[in-house]
């Protein structure tokens, strides 16, 4: 029944949809029906071609979300553990949050190229904002009880980051990432519209040239598998490795 | 008593709002695109040019920057009419759109007296012909585009296999210059004004022209309308295409004061000076649409570049019969 309720928000939702279609209310090109759209995604699923395009997507913002989780982890835990850095770091993180980087794309281009490079550095640069700042907060207020009582057992600096540090941002790390994962795929997806020959992006513009509605709400509906794929694979893995804090254990 | 004379009152105010609001000649909302279609935005700049307008039919231009949205305001009943490319139309007419091609707006033709969309590369560079681009890149303004067409067709022509032996990426017109000269891209996409002023700054080569590619002369932009405007409005369109007409061939003769117009206008927003000098796609004076170019380019997006899932009849697309005899 819990693994049903969700499902029944979304049979709503398609009901709502397939009903509107129908109504004759909205041109079937603009508004097509989800039979139509299966049909599509059906003939995605099986083509070759077309899945090569969700890897190639794939690959890009996974590159760049692997990059930024290694750097974003590394700056944060250095800002929170550290004042010097935080007060040197802190106003260039927080200045520049709001900045849409994807103004920036044109300068990515010309500096890393049209393939993937230029994508893969914007990702990067995308997803690292909340990664850092999340693990800066994290890192920062770790419980000061807990580091008391470290240092009064003699635990060493490296001893107290690996044992009490650590383990206390973890959760915070996991946050950061789940922000910023979904991040990677809308950039990945907004750059490939813009420019490129390849990936889901590309098969957006292909299909919204060419009015095939349908066939543009199929490649969205792979895109947001996968986006929901790769959340329940972090959150499945934060909840084997942060096992003392599992998400599903939040509602009592 | 007094109320009764109130009821009257009202009862005759409505019905001199309802007979006024008859009496108002059709609005026709039409989307316009940023590019190429000079006498189209004219109606608007200089209405003293059109006699009919505000008399047998109202005009309201609506700018898009993109056509498949133009497409999707029709659809979703947002405009009546529009400007295309006829590469879009033809699209638009595959998806099965209500829609009649009724004017041509501007062509790609051979001739020193024409422009035609240019495709270019770095000057001191490798690439010496076409052949030559195999494992490059060329940038076009979009895919699917007239531009994206272009660079296929004049690939195929020189028997590379666009996608497979070169590569077609969207790129701005604003950045087509630089990608190529820092050799981002191997050959770009050039269109008035950028291909004035890069070609001003040296150092890019011509490699084929759009006319060159697809190897006749052919419709670039046209004029649309939805067939539920036509059927239910046909002396209004037939009273706006004989303004446009009309604007056209103004255009056409007093084609530097009509830019100083439009510029001053707001439609253009280039240079002056640059917009002056810039030379000018080919447009029929009487507006009349090439429909063989049509016929041939959707053969080519069939059968060649498998575009079109369907065949498009162009003689249907068409209809002319509003335009003055």
């Amino acid at each position: 029944m819990r693994l049903l309720r969700p499902m029944l928000l979304i049979a709503c939702v398609l009901a709502a949809w397939e009903l509107a279609a129908r109504s004759g209310l909205w041109n079937p090109l603009l508004f097509p029906s989800l039979v139509k759209i299966a049909y599509e995604l059906g003939l995605f699923l099986i083509q070759p071609a077309r899945l090569m395009e969700a890897w190639v997507s794939l690959y890009r913002a996974l590159g760049g979300f692997a990059l930024a989780a290694l750097a974003g982890v590394l700056l944060g835990m250095l800002m929170g553990r550290s004042a010097r850095v935080a007060e040197l770091l802190d106003p260039l993180f927080s200045g520049t949050y709001a900045v849409p980087k994807l103004a920036l794309f044109p300068i990515f281009i010309f500096v890393f190229g049209i393939g993937s490079l230029s994508k893969v550095a914007l990702i990067f640069l995308e997803c690292l904002y909340p990664i850092v700042i999340v693990t800066y907060h994290g890192a920062r207020d770790v419980n000061r009880v807990f580091l008391w009582s470290a240092q009064n057992m003699g635990a060493s600096r490296a001893q107290i980051l690996r044992r009490v540090v650590l383990p206390a941002t973890v959760p915070f790390i996991f946050a950061g990432y789940r922000v910023a994962l979904p991040v990677a795929m809308i950039v990945v997806v907004i750059t490939e519209m813009i420019s490129s020959a390849d990936g889901l992006g590309y098969l957006v513009i292909y299909s919204l040239s060419s009015l095939k509605t349908d066939r543009m709400l199929a490649v969205v509906i792979v895109i947001s598998l996968l986006g929901l794929a790769l959340d329940r694979a972090l959150v499945f893995l934060r909840n084997r490795l942060v096992y003392w804090d599992r998400l599903d254990t939040y509602y009592v | 008593m007094k109320r009764s004379a109130c009821l009257l009152l009202a009862c005759i105010s409505i019905a001199l709002q309802i007979s006024a609001h008859a009496a108002e000649p059709p609005l026709i909302r039409l989307g316009r695109g940023f590019a190429a279609e000079e006498q189209v935005w004219l109606m608007s700049a200089r209405p003293d040019l059109t006699p009919n307008q505000g008399k047998r039919y109202q005009l309201k231009q609506i700018l898009f920057q993109a056509n498949p949205q133009r497409f999707q305001a029709y659809l979703a009943g947002e405009i009546d009419a529009g400007t295309a490319p006829g590469l879009s139309v033809i699209f638009a007419s595959e998806q099965g759109l209500d829609i009649k091609v009724v004017a041509s707006v501007c062509m790609e033709a051979a001739g020193k007296e024409w422009f035609s969309t240019t495709y270019m590369t770095k000057d001191d560079g490798p690439i010496r012909s076409v052949r030559d681009l195999k494992g490059g890149t060329v940038g076009v303004v979009g895919i699917k585009t007239a531009t994206d067409l272009w660079a296929r067709a004049g690939l195929l022509n020189a028997g590379l296999q666009p996608d497979k032996d070169t590569k077609v990426v969207p790129l701005g017109f604003p950045a087509m210059g630089d990608a190529v000269r820092t050799g981002k891209v191997s050959a770009g996409t050039f269109v008035e004004p950028f291909y004035s002023a890069e070609a001003a700054k040296g150092g890019l080569r011509k490699l084929f022209t759009a006319v060159e590619a697809v190897g006749y002369d052919h419709e670039l932009l046209d004029l649309w309308f939805g067939q539920k405007f036509l059927k239910a409005n046909p002396e209004a369109v037939r009273a706006f295409l004989a303004d446009y007409v009309a604007v056209t061939k103004y255009y056409l003769a007093n084609t530097a004061q009509a830019k100083r117009d439009l510029h001053k206008a707001g439609f253009v927003r280039t240079p002056l000076e640059i917009y002056l000098k810039n030379a000018d796609w080919k447009r029929d004076p009487n507006a009349r649409v090439n429909v063989d170019s049509l016929k041939k380019l959707s053969t080519f997006m069939r059968e060649k570049l498998q575009w079109l899932e369907k065949p498009v009849n162009v003689d249907a697309l068409v209809d002319q019969s509003y335009l003055p005899r």
